[in-house]
């Protein structure tokens, strides 16, 4: 019923056009009148029918859009009025986005407790801690029966401001040392890292000294000591740089 | 209908690419910060740096009283602990209150440095270490200034790390 209907319209409408090209035709042929007025009776006509409710039934089948040009080309023209503002707000929008996502990430990679790999990098902390604990008891351990060892321990484990500090800190068990027949031990007790970023470290160490004069009559006292050492990673190893014991 | 084209089209062109190039870099900027703001290990981070600021400020409270002010003080010791360290603190309110007050001193404490040694982060424990410098004030003779090895433990409360437990680092038997 439907598509019967539809074929009658659709040829109502092709004699629409028709009649159109040939009104529009008819002033170039000028002298021809008696066409435009055999014409007329049908051009009003197709107008009226379009509008019946066959149209509308017509408009419900899907199979019917393709066949109307004017609704679609209005449609399109609009699109191609709408596109570019409607990519230009997309553009605006999702580059304001990424320029907010880029920077916020970058904020949140930059803040200073990520920045800082202490614990939260296990196994660079253990290694750190580690080869400091072991640095720390070489260097600030003396026999009187073999001064090198301390010396070789010195040049091992430190670099930079920290040769001099520890010349100065064993200067003094240096210069007695054989006479008082002094073995001082320096065990590290606790150690926790401070601050671990990339080839630099900060630690803060409690440490054991055991100092033993076996020049007279054998004696040791014990001293508790505290102090943070700066690190750096020369290759594989931890050095210790700078160390730092709190005083005022 | 020609001239139309090929104005329209460079313009759509271009509007297209940079649309495209915008979703890009709106994705991967995205991508990015996801990346940033779901990062476990900065959680963690971030875990460590609030345990130590809180042992920090605990250990630092621990070792301040007033004998002026001694309710202040002692309020603020229990509320920088937790557990049994807290109950011990209520339990010798009192006699410690009598304490201080007969020897009238005043306590003040600097942290020199500290640093997590430990951090659980899903059980909310960690163990912080803390050098402290701690001045007494007697009402005679000099101020008595001396250097501390803390060793604290630290559990995760509602209102944030409080201490559980605090002590001196042991000296002596360990060496030689």
């Amino acid at each position: 019923m439907s598509t019967t209907r539809h074929l009658v319209n659709r040829q109502r409408r092709l004699a629409t056009v028709a009649a159109e090209r040939a009104t529009s035709a008819a002033p170039a042929r000028g002298p021809e009148t008696p066409d435009v007025s055999r014409d007329e009776p049908v051009r009003p006509a197709a107008p009226k029918d379009t509008t019946t409710a066959d149209e509308a039934v017509d408009d419900d089948d899907p199979a019917e859009a393709p066949e109307k040009p004017e609704p679609r080309g209005g449609r399109t023209s609009r699109l191609r009025v709408r596109l570019p503002a409607v990519l230009c707000a997309l553009t605006v929008l999702l580059g304001a986005f990424a320029a907010w996502a880029f920077t916020s990430a970058a904020s949140l990679r930059d803040d200073p407790s990520r920045q800082n790999t202490a614990l939260t990098d296990i196994g660079r902390t253990s290694e750190v801690k580690g080869q400091i604990a072991d640095a720390v008891g070489a260097v600030f351990s003396y026999n009187y029966a073999s001064p090198a060892a301390s010396e070789e321990a010195a040049r091992t484990h430190l670099v930079g401001k920290a040769v001099q500090q520890h010349k100065d800190m064993l200067a003094q068990v240096r210069a007695q040392g054989q006479k008082q027949k002094l073995v001082l031990t320096t065990t590290v007790t606790d150690s926790g890292v401070e601050l671990l970023d990339g080839d630099r470290a900060r630690l803060l160490i409690f440490a054991d000294q055991s100092n033993t004069r076996t020049g007279t009559s054998e004696e040791t006292t014990y001293a508790a000591a505290m102090f943070a050492v700066d690190a750096v990673r020369r290759g594989d190893t931890w050095r210790i740089s700078a160390m730092d014991t709190f005083t005022r | 209908m020609a001239r139309v084209r090929m104005t329209r089209n460079p313009l759509m062109a271009a509007a297209v690419v940079l649309a495209v190039a915008a979703a890009g870099a709106g994705a991967w900027g995205g991508v990015s910060w996801y990346d940033a703001s779901h990062d476990d290990s900065a959680a963690y981070a971030q875990a460590r740096d609030e345990a130590l600021a809180a042992g920090e400020q605990a250990v630092q409270n621990m070792n301040t009283l007033d004998h002026r002010k001694l309710e202040k003080g002692l309020d603020s010791w229990e509320d920088s602990t937790t557990g049994d360290l807290h109950q011990q603190l209520v339990d010798g309110r009192t006699a410690f209150i009598k304490q201080i007050q007969e020897a009238k001193t005043v306590s003040t404490a600097q942290i020199l440095s500290g640093a997590v040694t430990e951090l659980d982060d899903r059980a909310g424990k960690a163990g912080v270490m803390v050098a402290l410098r701690v001045t007494v004030t007697a009402p005679k003779g000099k101020p008595a200034v001396k250097e501390s090895r803390m060793l604290g433990k630290l559990t995760r409360t509602s209102e944030g790390w409080k201490l559980s437990a605090l002590g001196q680092a042991p000296v002596g038997n360990t060496a030689g």
